[in-house]
Order: C-alpha cells, then sequence, then structure tokens
C-alpha cells in the first residue's frame, strides 16, 4: 500500500483588537447589539470615504515584527471583488498584491522533541465583512444583516505549505496566538471568534516533492478541531487517491459534531484591482525601525532569560512565558522579593487555579503581586505554614486586607515557639503510648503519625518543622 | 417636469457673509446635501437620501453660496446623455455657477456645449467625500460659471485638504495674491497629434485661434507627443474597471429599485442590476467586468501605461508653461465608442490629473480650447482664462 504524506499550508485571520473599525471611526466592538456601530463609511452608502486607521496600521506592523516578518516599505489595499450579502459594497478591501510584510516564521516543538521552523509566506490587512444571521419569521426563512463587525480591522497570516501533520498546525496556532498576545494586537481566541484558521491540505506520495491539487478546509473553532479536520481530511484524501478517485480544488467545512469535512457551495469570487480611495502605504527605514523598538521581550527569549536569570527548567521557563501576563506577574512577584521556586510553585499551582476558577482574569484578580508576595513572605519567615498561607490566600480574593491582618483575624500564626510547644508533644506522647513503642521498636512510619497528632492538637498553627525536630530528640532520648 | 433640477432648494435663505455670499451654485444631483434627495440619474440610488452634506457642499454654504438645487445628470455622470441638464442652470440664469463630475471630460464639454468656461482642477485637490463616485483616481469636482473668475473664487473656497478624504494627495491650495499674465513671458504648447486629429476645416480654424494668441504676445510652441492616442484607451480600460467596482454596491438592498420576481438574493442582485442600470452605464460597467475577470492582463498593461503616459505628459511642461488643445463640442452618444470619441479630447487631463479649463470657441466655426497645466498649476492655468476672458482674443462670457 503507498504511504502517503500530506501539505499543509495554513490561513490565519486575526482580528486586531484596536478602539476603532479599519476605515471609520466606529467602535470595533461587534458584539454589541445588531448594527449600533455603523456610519456612512462602513455601511459604504454612496459618497462614503474610507480613511485608513494609524492604531490599525500600528497594531498590525507590530504583529508582523513580532512573527519575525519583513515589513514591506510599500504595502496597498487591493479591492476583492465578490457579491454577498455580508458585502454590500461588492468588494473587500484587502492587500492582495503588495501585502504589510513578507516572509517570517515560527518555531514549533515536533513531535520528536526536535524544533521545526514553520514559514509564513506573507501578512497582509483587511476588512473583516458583515455577519449574516439566518432566523425564521414565522414559516418564512429570512436573513439578517448585522453591520457592527463589517470594517472591523483584521490581519490575514498565510504560510508557505510547511506543515506535514496536525501536530504542526496546532503547535503553530498555539505559538502564534502567544506572539500575537505578545505584542499586544490580539486576544486570538479562536473560541471567541478573534482567530479563525483555515487550512489548505493536498496529498502525495512520500519522499516525493510533488504539489498537487489542494482541498480548503473551513469553520474550525478551536485548535483542536484544526488538528481533528486536518487528520480527517489527510485519511478521506489518502482514501480517494487510494481508491483511484481524483482530488477536486474546493471547499470543505467542518462539522464539529460528526467530526467530517462536508463540502461547500462556492462564494462567487473575482479578482483583485488595485484600491484608488484608500493610498498606498509607504513606511520608511526609520518609521520601521521605530516600531520594531516598540516589540516587547518574545516568549521564546524570556523563557531563555528564565532558565539563565532564575535557573528554571526549560518546561517550566517554556510554560511561564508562553502567557504574557503569567510571566508578567512572575517578575512582578521576582522583583517583590520571592525566590524564584516558590514564585512559579505558588503561581502556577495555587493562584491561576484559583483565578480559572473564579473566572476571573490574572489582570483583573484583587491577589496582586504585591500581595501574594507579602504572603509568600510571611511563610518563608516561618509565620506562618504552607496550609495556612493556602487557607489565606483564598481569603484574599474576597478581602483586600492585608495578608498579615487576615493571618491575624483567622489566629493562623505560626507557633515555633518550643516551651509553647513542649507541652503538646509530651500530651500526645502520654496519650499515644502504643505509636511510641512502635517507633522504639523501628517503625519510622510511627514519627509522621505522632506529628500528625501534634498538628492536630495545635490548630493547624504548630511549625511543623519545629515539632518534627523536638519530637525526634525527645523519642531518641527515650529509646536510649 | 423641472428638465433643469432634479431637486430645487425650497427654502431661500441667503448667507450674509463669505467669499461666495450672493452666488447661487447648482451642485449636480450625485452631490449630497444632507436630507435632499443623491440620485445621479439612476434607479440605483432611488430612494436614497444623503446622510451627510459632501465636503464640497459643505464648503460652498460655509463660504455664504446659497445652493439652488441638484442639476440633472447623466447615469452617475458618465457622459453628457440626453438627461443631463449640466450647464442649463447657467444659461437660464438659475445659478451663477454650477459645480459637478468631471469623469473624463463632462464638465469641461458641458460648458463648451453651454458657450461657458468649464473646469476641472487637479486631482485631489478638493475633496470628494459624500460624491456618488464612479472613476475614482481620475474624477475631479469641475467647475462651470460664465467667467473664469467665479471658477477661481469658487475653487479657493472648496480647495484643500479634508480630514475625511484619506485619497487627497499631501499638497495644500494657496491662491494668493492674483497672478498676472504677461503673455510675452507664456509660452503655450500644441500637441501635434491632438491637432492632427481634427477634420482639415477645425485644423485650420484652430490656426486661426492660435495665431490670435500670438498676436496677443504668447509664444505658441508646437509639441509631439506620439502616445497622445493611448489616453483613451487607457481611460476606458482603467476606469471601467474601476467603475465597475465602484458600482458594485448598488444591489438594491437598502435602497434603489429592486426587481420583482427574484428567487434568491444572488437572483434578485441580478436581476435588479440588469433592470436598474441604462444601456450605456451596463455596457460600460460589462466592459469593466470583462477586464477585471477575463483580461487582467489588459488592465495592468493600462495602469503601466498610464503611468507612462503621467510621465511624458509632465515632461511636456519643462518646455511650455500650458498646452492648448481644440475641443470638439459634444453629442448625446449612445455606445461607448461614441462616448470616447467625445472625450477624446479631454480624457488625457482625468487620465494624467492635470488641471484643464475650457474656454469658448475664439473663431466663428472654431473648436472651443481647452488650456491644461502642470499638476497643482490650478491658479495660472485659471489666471491664462481671466487674462483671456478680459482681452479681444476671449471666448464669450
Amino acid at each position: 500500500m503507498m504511504e502517503f504524506e500530506a501539505v499543509i499550508g495554513l490561513e490565519i485571520h486575526v482580528e486586531l483588537n484596536c478602539a476603532t473599525k479599519l476605515f471609520c471611526d466606529c467602535p470595533n466592538n461587534p458584539g454589541d447589539d445588531p448594527n449600533v456601530n455603523t456610519c456612512p463609511v462602513c455601511l459604504w452608502y454612496p459618497g462614503a470615504a474610507p480613511r485608513l486607521s494609524q492604531a490599525a496600521l500600528d497594531k498590525a506592523a507590530l504583529l508582523c515584527l513580532g512573527l519575525n516578518a519583513e515589513i514591506q516599505s510599500k504595502s496597498a489595499f487591493d479591492q476583492k471583488v465578490y457579491y454577498y450579502p455580508d458585502l454590500p459594497k461588492g468588494y473587500q478591501l484587502s492587500q492582495a498584491h503588495l501585502p504589510l510584510s513578507r516572509g517570517g516564521w515560527i518555531d514549533i516543538t515536533d513531535e520528536d522533541g526536535s524544533v521545526k521552523r514553520l514559514r509564513i509566506h506573507h501578512i497582509h490587512m483587511e476588512e473583516d465583512v458583515a455577519k449574516l444571521v439566518h432566523e425564521m419569521e414565522g414559516r418564512n426563512p429570512i436573513s439578517l444583516v448585522d453591520f457592527n463587525r463589517a470594517g472591523a480591522p483584521l490581519v490575514e497570516i498565510v504560510t508557505e505549505p510547511d506543515f506535514r501533520t496536525p501536530h504542526h498546525a496546532m503547535e503553530f496556532l498555539k505559538a502564534l496566538r502567544t506572539q500575537v498576545r505578545y505584542v499586544g494586537s490580539s486576544e486570538c481566541s479562536m473560541e471567541n471568534g478573534t482567530m479563525r484558521a483555515d487550512a489548505n491540505i493536498s496529498i502525495r506520495p512520500k519522499g516525493t516533492s510533488q504539489m498537487n491539487t489542494k482541498v480548503e478546509v473551513k469553520n474550525m473553532n478551536s485548535v483542536r478541531h484544526v488538528g481533528d479536520a486536518i487528520a480527517y481530511e489527510i485519511t478521506r484524501q489518502s482514501a480517494a487517491v487510494q481508491a483511484g478517485e481524483p482530488v477536486v480544488l474546493h471547499t470543505r467545512l467542518w462539522d464539529p459534531d460528526k467530526k467530517v469535512t462536508l463540502p461547500m457551495r462556492q462564494k462567487f469570487e473575482g479578482p483583485c484591482v488595485p484600491d484608488p480611495s484608500v493610498p498606498p502605504i509607504e513606511l520608511s527605514p526609520d518609521e520601521i525601525e521605530a516600531l520594531s523598538k516598540r516589540l516587547p521581550e518574545m516568549p521564546a527569549t524570556r523563557a531563555e532569560r528564565f532558565v539563565n536569570q532564575h535557573g528554571l527548567s526549560a518546561e517550566e521557563s517554556t510554560y511561564l512565558s508562553s502567557d504574557p501576563e503569567v510571566a508578567g506577574y512572575f517578575e512582578e512577584l521576582l522583583r517583590e522579593g520571592v525566590q524564584p521556586r516558590a514564585a512559579l510553585h505558588w503561581l502556577t499551582t495555587q493562584l491561576l487555579p484559583a483565578v480559572r476558577q473564579r473566572r476571573q482574569e490574572l489582570s483583573q484578580t484583587p491577589v496582586t503581586p504585591a500581595r501574594l508576595a507579602a504572603l509568600l513572605s510571611m511563610l518563608a519567615k516561618d509565620e506562618i505554614n504552607a496550609n495556612a498561607a493556602r487557607d489565606v490566600l483564598s481569603s484574599m480574593f474576597d478581602s483586600n486586607d492585608a495578608p498579615a491582618e487576615i493571618v491575624k483575624a483567622k489566629g493562623l500564626a505560626q507557633v515555633s515557639d518550643a516551651s509553647a510547644l513542649e507541652a503538646m508533644i509530651d500530651q500526645v506522647l502520654a496519650a499515644q503510648a502504643a505509636a511510641v513503642a512502635d517507633f522504639k521498636n523501628g517503625q519510622s512510619k510511627a514519627a509522621g503519625f505522632l506529628i500528625g497528632q501534634i498538628m492536630q492538637a495545635s490548630g493547624g498553627k504548630a511549625n511543623p518543622k519545629v515539632i518534627r525536630d523536638m519530637l525526634t530528640r525527645k523519642l531518641s532520648s527515650v529509646s536510649a | 417636469m423641472d428638465s433643469t433640477f432634479f431637486y430645487r432648494n425650497p427654502n431661500r435663505t441667503e448667507s450674509p457673509a463669505g467669499k461666495l455670499a450672493g452666488m447661487t451654485v447648482a451642485v449636480q444631483s450625485g452631490i449630497g446635501v444632507a436630507g435632499w434627495p443623491m440620485d445621479p440619474g439612476s434607479d440605483a440610488l432611488a430612494g436614497f437620501k444623503a446622510p451627510e452634506n459632501a465636503a464640497v457642499v459643505e464648503r460652498l454654504q460655509q463660504n455664504g453660496a446659497f445652493l439652488a438645487g441638484l442639476s440633472r445628470s447623466s447615469e452617475f455622470g458618465l457622459g453628457l446623455d440626453a438627461e443631463s441638464a449640466a450647464g442649463r442652470a447657467i444659461e437660464q440664469k438659475d445659478a451663477r455657477a454650477e459645480i459637478m463630475l468631471d469623469l473624463a471630460g463632462e464638465a469641461r464639454l458641458a460648458a463648451c456645449r453651454s458657450g461657458i468656461w468649464g473646469f476641472k482642477p487637479t486631482w485631489g485637490l478638493v475633496p470628494k467625500v459624500g460624491i456618488a463616485g464612479l472613476i475614482p483616481s481620475m474624477e475631479a469636482c469641475g467647475i462651470l460659471a460664465g467667467a473664469p473668475e467665479d471658477i477661481r473664487l469658487i475653487l479657493s473656497a472648496v480647495a484643500g485638504p479634508d480630514d475625511r478624504d484619506f485619497s487627497q494627495p499631501a499638497f495644500s491650495y494657496a491662491d494668493g495674491s492674483p497672478a498676472g499674465i504677461q503673455p510675452d513671458r507664456i509660452t503655450l504648447g500644441v500637441v501635434e497629434e491632438a491637432k492632427a486629429s481634427l477634420p482639415g476645416d477645425e485644423q485650420k480654424a484652430f490656426d486661426e485661434e492660435l495665431a490670435q494668441l500670438q498676436k496677443a504676445g504668447f509664444k505658441v510652441k508646437m509639441l509631439s507627443w506620439p502616445d497622445y492616442g493611448l489616453c483613451g484607451l487607457v481611460h476606458r480600460i482603467v476606469g471601467s474597471v474601476e467603475a465597475s467596482s465602484s458600482a458594485g454596491r448598488y444591489d438594491s438592498v437598502r435602497y434603489g429599485k429592486r426587481a420583482p420576481g427574484a428567487k434568491n438574493w444572488n437572483d434578485m442582485y441580478l436581476q435588479s442590476r440588469g433592470a436598474f442600470f441604462k444601456t450605456l452605464l451596463k455596457s460600460y460597467l460589462i466592459q469593466g467586468a470583462y477586464f477585471q475577470f477575463e483580461r487582467y492582463d489588459a488592465y495592468e498593461n493600462a495602469c503601466r501605461i498610464r503611468a507612462r503616459l503621467c510621465k511624458e505628459f509632465s515632461r511636456l511642461f519643462e518646455q511650455v508653461d500650458a498646452l492648448v488643445f481644440p475641443v470638439q463640442k459634444p453629442d448625446a452618444p449612445e455606445t461607448l465608442e461614441g462616448l470616447y470619441d467625445q472625450f477624446k479630447s479631454t480624457a488625457h487631463a482625468n487620465v494624467t490629473g492635470c488641471p484643464a479649463l475650457t474656454a469658448a470657441p475664439f473663431a466663428a466655426g472654431g473648436p472651443a480650447l481647452q488650456f491644461v497645466g502642470a499638476l497643482k498649476d490650478d491658479v495660472r492655468i485659471l489666471a491664462l482664462g481671466i487674462f483671456l476672458s478680459r482681452t479681444a482674443t476671449g471666448g464669450k462670457s
């Protein structure tokens, strides 16, 4: 049986998080009540004149730079002609001939652990189209148009056909999302529609370099769907070729419920002609240099720095730096004096799950880095133990009091004073003669049991380290 | 039916101040006046009211002009068909001036037809926001008036950058002290190929008109521009492609007449567009769609040739101060061939974006004259017109 390999390229639309639309001053809030964010420009009334948003251009250019692409000194908008009710002027303003940037790449970790570079062909700007809503009015089907989205600023990232597996596509999208979030140009959420990916897939006999007819797959609403749809399509095309059926150029939609791709009806699409109403974008080397200086430290560089400066493992560093907010929070904790390992541990295992559980954003949570650092400082000084710290952390979501006040109010201050613990230990030893006997007979597990009993007797406030030391001394003297 | 105005201003509120105070101006029906119907001779915009003033209207009003109403237009201002009343409001003394789109020479030819002055400014000098245009890279706000002084006055009021018009080139307009014309310091160029395109008797009359200019002191220099004849073809290809895109928004969904009996929305588009566009415009749009979809290579070549024509044209102004072209009076063509035949002596100014002023003929039976300047040389061309209108050489005003 012939073995096939897939040749895959992605076309990814990313909605820029600008305050206004691409060519007018309407708010860029597609989710508002239908048709409230409109004007003669984005309704494309006769005489309306588009005016390119500088903020959108800046965000798009930063996005390009963040993906290692080369900004072009001259780019321009074209009219992509097609007639459909979601596009009432008959053409979409897009950069077909002279895109904003060319080239670019993202490195991913392949399934065998090696680094694979996936190249970007170009990145261009374009406006979004209106949203169609299909409903029933009584027994009649009706179609409604919501223009809130018409003219929303987008960039389209077109990759080279470097991808061979669903893993490549999924890892690329995850890395893309991280890097675009880093530069602050978009939230890149496939679930919320601020990132949409289409995949062009073809297959060929493994080991050959031929390029065969591709099939475009749309309607994947999550990174996982992209992987599933590509995997399905590779299997479908391979079976078709094995059966002697030709692969025909067309577009298919991913059905996430049935987990299959299905052929879709084609939109009528025409050519792209230069648009005379929006002047070409010309950026001087100085302007491009100035934009480059606005680029933040990107995730790969940051991860490397975390390894070198803070002694974290490569895996821990990559995880931390994959989200700019998390990485920023981590660095804030370090600035507040928290040790790197403690910061990593409490941020990833305690704070983030608690924030997610409360459906908060890290940037919005009342547990600021300064407050968490104050709590961890008490823990480091043995003023509280870990159990108490977890308890206090939970309370910090509902109270603006300083951690020390919460500790005081809850009576969670750790007891480390030997004289206060002495009597407590003696009482437990007297009451647990059997366990003491077990210890004498060489059962070391009995010590853990006794520590637990002492902690219980202290109401959880005793310092476990001090107890362990004192208990060890006492039992040794008893056995001697 | 009012054959001159599509809509007359029901109110007459004279503005007491401004450089255009007391001047009554007609604007073409495709130019938006807030709350007025906007219908450039097409059912595609039936029922549509302008949501805001066009920039040019705003500036006219700010400078004290009174809007007489909306003059009737050929469909989307293309050509001068039987519906077009361009120039008539001035002839009938209903207005002292008129603003209309000049896509290939319409404003200038309409002026010739009415025996008045017609001017097309440098492309982009007057903002086009609020005007239902068709050929964005070629069309400009033309100004018609009985006297070139009025054109210059209006231009000084409406020219200059507008924040809403991103397509305007980055230059400003300054009409400082009136530029005096000293004929002996002006060299007028004549493109031999343009003169050769005239019938024999008109060539002779044109020569007589040139002789009058020389008699007035102007130097006249013959120039060759071998590619002159390509201007019409380039305009036809590039213009029709742009028109095809521009007219794409007229889909009969939110305004405009809708053809009945469509099965679905695609069918509704097709039927409505088939029904509401008139034959001439429909031919033009189909031609543009042909170049878009079937002969994109020809369109690209036309764009390249246009860039070359612009360079060649600007080089002519290294030898002369202005060019003089003969212009033949228009008729009302029903075909695209006729349309472009009509514009063969004017389309070059739209292709190159240069300012052009037409004057009534100097000699009986002769062609009207068109003075064309280099880009942004609008003031000098208008000053030349004013000089000619005040001398025996000038056309009637």
